[in-house]
């Protein structure tokens, strides 16, 4: 490899962005979430999306109402979120671009036909998208994490890694996850596109909260006030690779290593 | 005249916020009980909406993303939903007290009852914003709202003791309560800054298609609409201040808020300020109908806006269409559009923090802005005015229950 891999912070850089269709510039969803691959060496493998994704990370009684209602109306046995694969991804900035012919999301498409459509002077109903190119199955694996019912099996969601109580190896709680480290030196995906790899976690010593970009380096906090308030309120900051995690499930994470020996954000 | 009409952008957000229905009346009123004493409030507000609207506007010229994809971006989707939820129902308790407004002010010009303006206005904002291309919905309503300039000139021919008016400047009257004189000052300023502003202002700028060329554009707009807002706003002030002080009468009714016009210019300047009203009311009504369905399909990442055909974004218009018509059905059960609006200023204020510090955040991150990062000045102010908003986030709903809303 003649240049470094492309180093992304999965809550700063992705989670919650605009996905737009490369083709014509429409907005299609948000990085509602991202499916991983787990394993030895994990890898993203898709975009989610959707209410099946949202509701999940909402939590609480409007992330149940989201989901529910959704399943409700998807006629499918076991329905999933909108799925576009990380191979279709062509360019990540302030907005995500994709490649390929993908349709709306089911409302849209519903309120067009039914609504929008009725409606005197809608002009563009008629502009139909091209079926759903879809993507390829992921293999299968062994599960590591409990699946959601609508998850693909063997793979779990990168924000169940997210707001997680960190434990040490004696069991002492050392902190909370407050982002992921995404590095792109995973699998190939497509001919030329490696996948990303979870790299590591971030880990705040006080809070779960977000970090809102203020872990990159001190000539990024500004403004300043703001910076170090935010900084202030996570307490130390460090980051643990992946292989010097134990263990992962739902609720907590299991270092092998002691806070102490952790690298610190400074090294990043 | 091409300068003007680059401009109504800026015009139409600001007289949305500075001079919509609620401010038109809430200024009279400031101006007949406190006089100029609270000018100092409408200054802060125009400095504060022009520093984060000039944020929110590069942002948009540079990356194409408008607030509401900034406030689900950095403050994450639990935070942002919180923000959604309150920026929703201000943004429609808003919209019906502006579809009362315009329809008010049909009823000063026919004498019909506004209620029965009230279904034909909502219909036609709806069509406009259904089949108007964005930049003539813009400028028709922008421009048309410039007739309100008519106050500066009435306040000119009434002839006001200058002096008092200056005096005024810093001495509250005796006989107000100092938290009935905050709660205005909250008022006022949450009048000023409610976040539609924004969430129309950076959406517009994307409708309009800005790159990093239009970054002047984008500044003029800024410069000039929320100033000229502003500035309205105070000259209303002065007038009641001029009128009704002296007599110890407080209008409570759109009706009587443009009699000072009328005391100074007669029957061809009412004529010109009843334009000027409903211009204003009805863009304001666009600005917030438009705004709902911007930050619901922002939140959620549908395709909004007026750049594409109508049928092509069809969550996004079916927002609109069902706000108008919950607000129309809300403004019907005959509630006073102009409570309302005081209501819904208040909250808006406690909501302010969660839209403005996201735009903050990205106004300073080099990923999104490259070297059109926030300089020294505006993250000195930005630092500034959160915390103010922070406290008058804190202060608003507490002093609104012990003021008993301003009485």
């Amino acid at each position: 490899m003649s240049e470094p891999a492309r180093v992304l912070h999965a809550r700063l850089h992705l989670l919650d962005r605009q996905v737009v269709r490369e083709s014509d510039d429409r907005l299609l969803c948000k990085v509602d979430d991202l499916e991983v691959r787990p394993g030895d060496r994990p890898y993203v493998t898709a975009i989610l999306s959707g209410p099946l994704a949202l509701g999940p990370r909402l939590g609480g009684l409007p992330g149940w109402l989201m989901t529910e209602t959704d399943r409700l109306f998807r006629g499918e046995e076991r329905p999933g979120p909108y799925r576009i694969e990380m191979s279709a991804v062509t360019e990540i900035g302030s907005a995500v671009r994709v490649a390929g012919h993908r349709q709306d999301l089911a409302l849209e498409r519903w309120l067009t036909r039914n609504v929008v459509s009725r409606i005197p002077g809608a002009a563009g109903t008629q502009e139909q998208d091209a079926p759903d190119d879809g993507g390829r199955e992921a293999p299968e694996n062994a599960l590591r994490v409990r699946e959601r019912r609508e998850d693909r099996p063997g793979t779990m969601r990168l924000a169940g890694l997210l707001g997680r109580t960190v434990r040490g190896p004696s069991g002492e709680v050392a902190g909370n996850t407050v982002d992921v480290r995404l590095v792109q030196d995973g699998p190939l995906l497509a001919e030329v596109q490696q996948a990303f790899r979870p790299a590591g976690l971030l880990i705040a010593r006080r809070r779960a909260g977000r970090l809102f970009g203020y872990e990159r380096g001190p000539g990024l906090w500004r403004p300043s006030l703001l910076g170090a308030l935010v900084r202030r309120m996570h307490g130390e900051i460090r980051y643990a690779e992946w292989d010097q995690i134990e263990s992962y499930d739902d609720e907590e994470i299991t270092l092998r290593v002691a806070w102490d020996r952790l690298r610190t954000t400074a090294d990043l | 005249m091409k300068r003007l009409v680059g401009v109504t952008l800026g015009i139409l957000t600001a007289f949305g916020g500075f001079v919509d229905i609620g401010d038109l009346v809430a200024n009279a009123v400031v101006g007949s009980r406190f006089g100029m004493s609270l000018a100092w409030v409408v200054v802060v507000g125009i400095i504060g909406i022009c520093v984060f609207a000039e944020m929110s506007g590069r942002i948009a010229a540079v990356s194409q993303r408008p607030v509401f994809d900034l406030v689900r971006e950095r403050m994450g989707p639990r935070a942002g939903l919180v923000n959604l939820g309150a920026s929703f129902f201000i943004n429609v308790l808003t919209l019906a007290a502006e579809i009362g407004g315009a329809a008010l002010a049909l009823e000063l010009v026919t004498g019909l009852n506004y209620l029965l303006w009230v279904p034909p206005v909502a219909l036609v904002a709806w069509l406009v914003m259904w089949r108007v291309k964005f930049d003539t919905m813009e400028r028709v309503f922008g421009l048309a709202g410039l007739a309100l300039v008519v106050f500066l000139v009435a306040l000119w021919q009434l002839g006001p003791d200058w002096g008092a008016l200056t005096t005024q400047l810093v001495r509250p009257p005796q006989d107000e309560g100092v938290p009935t004189y905050l709660y205005y000052a909250i008022a006022l300023l949450g009048g000023a800054m409610t976040p539609y502003e924004v969430f129309f202002f950076s959406s517009g700028g994307v409708e309009e298609k800005w790159t990093r060329k239009d970054l002047v554009t984008a500044r003029a707009n800024v410069f000039v609409g929320f100033p000229l807002g502003g500035v309205l706003s105070l000259t209303i002030a002065a007038c009641a201040a001029t009128v009704f002080m002296p007599v110890a009468a407080e209008p409570d009714s759109l009706g009587q808020m443009v009699l000072p016009v009328a005391e100074g210019l007669g029957r061809i300047g009412l004529g010109v300020v009843i334009l000027g009203v409903f211009a204003a009311t009805f863009g304001a009504t666009l600005e917030t109908a438009l705004s709902s369905g911007y930050s619901l399909s922002q939140y959620f990442g549908w395709q909004w806006g007026k750049y594409v055909a109508p049928g092509r974004a069809a969550r996004f218009h079916v927002t609109v269409l069902a706000s108008v018509i919950v607000a129309t059905a809300l403004i019907l059960t005959t509630i006073d559009p102009i409570k309302v609006t005081e209501y819904s200023l208040v909250f808006s204020a406690a909501a302010l923090p969660l839209t403005y510090l996201p735009v903050l955040m990205i106004a300073n991150d080099p990923d999104y802005m490259g070297e059109k990062v926030n300089g020294r000045f505006s993250n000195l102010l930005g630092s500034f005015y959160m915390v103010l908003l922070l406290v008058v986030a804190l202060a608003a709903i507490p002093l609104m229950l012990a003021t008993k809303a301003g009485q």
